[in-house]
């Protein structure tokens, strides 16, 4: 894809973002979660993974997530990204994640169907297909996604405990 | 309540839209955004009778692709869909018997003897679950804590009878979808039918390797179990075979990852993990 191109798309989204008045939490995950051919970007995902701490974050964060996870195939992008993050804040996330999309599995099991082909021929679609499999048997394995947490919290407290130390 | 963010009014058009879309005349497969969009909908309002409303105001038994469509689309969201679903299907035997009823002979595209195996398929699988209301749409072990009916030798030798049979269904109506393909056109509607097949087949295979390992845990005279293993034996190498033939549809297998069997049944007396989801 071209710079221009992509600029354009940046200003665009800029553009509707406020003209939707979006909030900034919103716009967190709508920028997380474009058709940019790169990121989501570790520290975007971290950062939105320490707002589901905050109530009124968590429910804007779900209602994007939940927006951009139903969108249509030649957004394909925004489905997997979305996927990505959720995938990310499942494991580093508030407890609150986990119970939602539990609660709300379907969304996510019924993207192991997802379909989308492009202008050259590729499928797109497997991309999706395949993370939303793995999301689904996480979300389905208590047990794995406990320990997968709980190793998660264990690894960011020593990180934090290492830099506290310098 | 749905905990999900939704508008119900916007929702039923939608819903109205999707069913149009998935049953349109068009020789493909039902577009699975469509189908997807109704089993969403069954979630969020633990309904399905606005989806068997709308089936009805289409002009699906007009045509034969778009009957055949029709079925494919009810027979994913029995799977996928609320639970509730399965339940509300009960009623809707009579719908279903009426899409057999008004194709005539082969009809013209091929499709008449295919949809009248495809209705007898669901009314078995509409049958099995209204005898055993604790498997969900696609029998997915995963999502049950417990196993019944294995404390009671007689209720679980049933089940898995049962489930056996639904099986075979599933098995015949393969076999008829594979006669069916013609040649030189593409197969993409027909083969979208067995997408469904595929999934189900699995789940019941799963579970049944899981219930008779219980049972031959619990029973004190493998004897009465033989007819079982007789049977569970050759379900392995028709189930085999079906994947095979499936691996080598390329539309299929960008769809869904078919599973490969190993070449003998998973043993029924050691306690091995139950078989990978594909």
């Amino acid at each position: 894809m071209s710079g221009i191109q992509g600029m354009g798309k940046t200003v665009m989204r800029v553009a509707k973002n406020s003209v939707k008045g979006y909030s900034d939490t919103q716009v967190k995950i709508r920028d997380a979660t474009s058709n940019d051919p790169w990121g989501p970007s570790g520290t975007q995902m971290a950062e939105i993974a320490q707002m589901t701490y905050n109530q009124t974050d968590f429910v804007e964060i779900i209602e994007m997530l939940d927006k951009r996870l139903n969108d249509k195939g030649k957004n394909w992008r925004h489905v997997f990204k979305s996927l990505t993050v959720l995938d990310y804040i499942l494991h580093a996330g508030s407890d609150n994640v986990v119970q939602y999309f539990r609660e709300n599995i379907y969304i996510v099991k019924t993207l192991k169907e997802f379909q989308y082909v492009d202008e050259t021929g590729k499928d797109q679609g497997a991309n999706v297909r395949q993370k939303a499999k793995d999301i689904t048997s996480l979300l389905l394995d208590e047990k794995r996604m406990r320990s997968q947490r709980a190793s998660r919290k264990d690894m960011r407290d020593r990180m934090a405990g290492q830099k506290s130390e310098r | 309540n749905p905990t999900r963010p939704v508008d119900k009014e916007k929702a039923e058009a939608e819903l109205n839209n999707a069913i149009k879309k998935a049953t349109n005349p068009d020789e493909t497969a039902p577009k699975q955004k469509h189908v997807r969009k109704a089993i969403v909908y069954t979630w969020d309002y633990r309904s399905s009778a606005s989806i068997w409303a709308a089936l009805r105001v289409q002009p699906i038994l007009s045509d034969e692709v778009q009957t055949f469509k029709g079925l494919i689309t009810v027979h994913k969201i029995l799977q996928e869909g609320h639970p509730i679903t399965l339940k509300e299907a009960q009623h809707q035997t009579s719908w279903l018997e009426t899409c057999a009823r008004t194709v005539g002979g082969d009809a013209t595209r091929g499709y008449g003897s295919l949809i009248r195996a495809y209705v007898k398929l669901i009314l078995a699988k509409l049958k099995f679950h209204r005898h055993h209301t604790a498997f969900n749409g696609l029998f997915e072990y995963e999502e049950y804590v417990a196993l019944r009916g294995i404390d009671d030798p007689n209720e679980g030798f049933e089940t898995i009878m049962d489930l056996m049979n639904l099986q075979d269904d599933i098995d015949a109506f393969q076999k008829l979808i594979f006669a069916h393909f013609r040649g030189s056109a593409n197969n993409e509607c027909r083969i979208s039918a067995l997408v469904p097949q595929v999934k189900e087949s699995y789940g019941i295979y799963r579970f049944i390797i899981s219930m008779l390992r219980a049972m031959y845990r619990r029973t004190e005279s493998m004897d009465a179990l033989e007819p079982l293993k007789d049977r569970y034996d050759h379900q392995h190498f028709s189930l085999r075979k079906f994947y095979y033939e499936c691996s080598n549809l390329k539309y299929l297998t960008g769809l869904i990852n078919v599973p490969k069997l190993p070449q003998d049944p998973p043993s029924l007396i050691d306690s091995g993990d139950t078989p990978d989801l594909p």
